[in-house]
């Protein structure tokens, strides 16, 4: 048994718009994700799809759900339906791939995700696996490459020296943790992936951010 | 967390509590909350169900971008005030329900996903024709919901909910599950005809495959959910009546997944097999995208 579905309302929600919850709001959702990854709205967005989201994105609005994501709409906001058309309104460059390959990741509805601006890009692949529930199985950001386990919720917290000894003890109290990892880049700066048992409160999100130089909460 | 159907069944029997104080108990445990949030939350959820039924069954009903579904929910309104059902005017009643919910979910409207989108009419079908039937007072609306959340989260966690992992059995089949099981609950059953009712119901869908035309969430998906709600309480009463699956709920969840993981990806909502692979289906397809279609697999 795999515990990816930890919630009751991952089976009763989410509430949102039509037409599909892996398709349409599991893809607001990895939309969501790369924003939070990138923390910021970007000058561009590429998208590209595999399997099942390559042979079907079109029919089932997988397109201006990522794009929603993106720009930090809920699945169920009214302009869901719109928001490629808001994004290129705002001069946001925006493109679809139909990859014919199998997904890097394993799973047929598989969308990865590039966000740049002048000064930065991102990548995050991810995977709707039911009902609105996503996975998040590679980020690449900054110096780093990463393979997190796939389920959420994933907290990263990115700085310049080790700070993830009080973070894994307060998350360990908070959450609990599933899986952790420290990666360490070339230029000395660190990276510590957690994964955790729990959601966390967003007052909890904040007291721990101003622990770290940089945190990421998936 | 709850690992299987069996455990959650001895838990309510040894505790003398009912299936959905479990869920609740799990669910304050897991997210740090209160009874009053997640009670909250899931009467919010109730409310969109709600307004999803009343929305697709009136007026003229609501229609999805392309046309290819609309407006049956009307129809079905229509049919019942005028004729004598043969299957009945409750079955019909969680029929039109059924539809109403889906057809406002292809038109791009607000629906609770219970527990994907695609399958999003066939528990309030069952739920609010039994609202009628049974007289369910709103706590009992309410724990209908978390109960068959309770069954859904062992079959999302131990099979699966995706059509593209496991076709529509994993949509409509789990969905019917879920809703049987809560039924036999408002009816007064007990945990293991419960258990009993989501087997019935799950393995009378086994094998049902994905194949939307188009890729679209419309056809065949709209009148799934009709089955899934009618399965629902044809289970329900059958374990409620004393039947029993002889399978145990646990190995068809199980034989549910197997199943989904030798379906051919064709059918499993590529939109590449099936209905959408019918000379009519691809014909939909290519007036909607107008471009020729590629069935050459993936």
């Amino acid at each position: 048994m795999t515990t990816n579905y930890k919630s009751v309302f991952d089976i009763i929600g989410p509430v949102m718009i039509g037409p599909s919850s892996s398709h349409t709001a599991g893809a607001v959702a990895i939309g969501q994700a790369a924003r939070k990854v990138f923390q910021s709205t970007p000058r561009e967005i590429v998208v590209h799809y595999f399997e099942s989201f390559a042979q079907t994105h079109r029919g089932h609005g997988t397109d201006y759900a990522i794009v929603s994501g993106v720009l930090g709409f809920s699945p169920a906001d009214a302009r869901v339906p719109q928001a490629v058309t808001i994004a290129r309104q705002q001069q946001i460059k925006v493109v679809f791939k139909e990859e014919k390959g199998k997904s890097p990741i394993g799973h047929p509805n598989t969308a990865v995700i590039q966000l740049k601006n002048a000064q930065k890009s991102i990548e995050i692949a991810g995977c709707s696996i039911g009902g609105g529930t996503i996975e998040i199985r590679r980020i690449k950001v900054g110096e780093f490459d990463i393979q997190p386990q796939g389920a959420l919720p994933v907290l990263l917290a990115l700085d310049d020296d080790r700070t993830d000894q009080l973070l894994l003890e307060q998350l360990e109290v908070l959450t609990g943790i599933n899986y952790h990892h420290i990666y360490v880049a070339d230029t000395g700066r660190q990276l510590a992936e957690f994964d955790l048992n729990k959601r966390l409160k967003q007052d909890e999100v904040r007291a721990l951010n101003s622990t770290v130089a940089e945190l990421i909460y998936l | 967390m709850f690992t299987s159907i069996e455990e959650l069944v001895a838990a309510a029997v040894k505790q003398h509590v009912t299936l959905s104080d479990l869920m609740i108990e799990q669910e304050m445990q897991n997210t740090n909350s209160t009874k009053d949030e997640v009670w909250t939350a899931m009467e919010r959820n109730l409310a969109v169900m709600a307004d999803a039924v009343k929305k697709g069954a009136s007026g003229e009903g609501v229609y999805s971008q392309t046309g290819l579904t609309g407006g049956e929910a009307v129809k079905l309104k229509k049919y019942r005030q005028s004729h004598h059902t043969l299957a009945g005017d409750t079955v019909l009643e969680a029929v039109q329900d059924a539809i109403a919910t889906n057809e406002v979910n292809a038109s791009m409207g607000v629906i609770c996903a219970t527990p994907t989108a695609g399958s999003s009419g066939t528990l309030p079908g069952v739920l609010f024709m039994l609202r009628k039937r049974l007289n369910l007072n709103h706590e009992q609306l309410v724990r209908f919901l978390f109960t068959a959340g309770a069954f859904g989260l062992i079959i999302a966690n131990n099979a699966m909910i995706a059509g593209a992992t496991g076709g529509c059995q994993a949509e409509v089949g789990s969905a019917s599950a879920m809703a049987a099981a809560a039924a036999v609950e408002a009816a007064g059953g007990t945990p293991q005809q419960s258990a009993e009712a989501l087997a019935m119901a799950l393995s009378n869908l086994l094998g049902l495959v994905c194949d939307p035309v188009a890729g679209l969430v419309e056809l065949p998906c709209v009148k799934r959910n009709a089955i899934g709600a009618g399965n629902a309480l044809i289970a329900a009463d059958m374990a409620l009546a004393g039947l029993t699956n002889k399978i145990p709920a646990d190995e068809v969840v199980a034989a549910m997944k197997k199943i989904g993981e030798d379906m051919p990806q064709t059918l499993r909502e590529t939109g590449l097999g099936g209905l959408a692979a019918t000379p009519t289906g691809i014909k939909m397809k290519m007036q909607i995208f107008g471009k020729s279609v590629d069935l050459g697999g993936v």
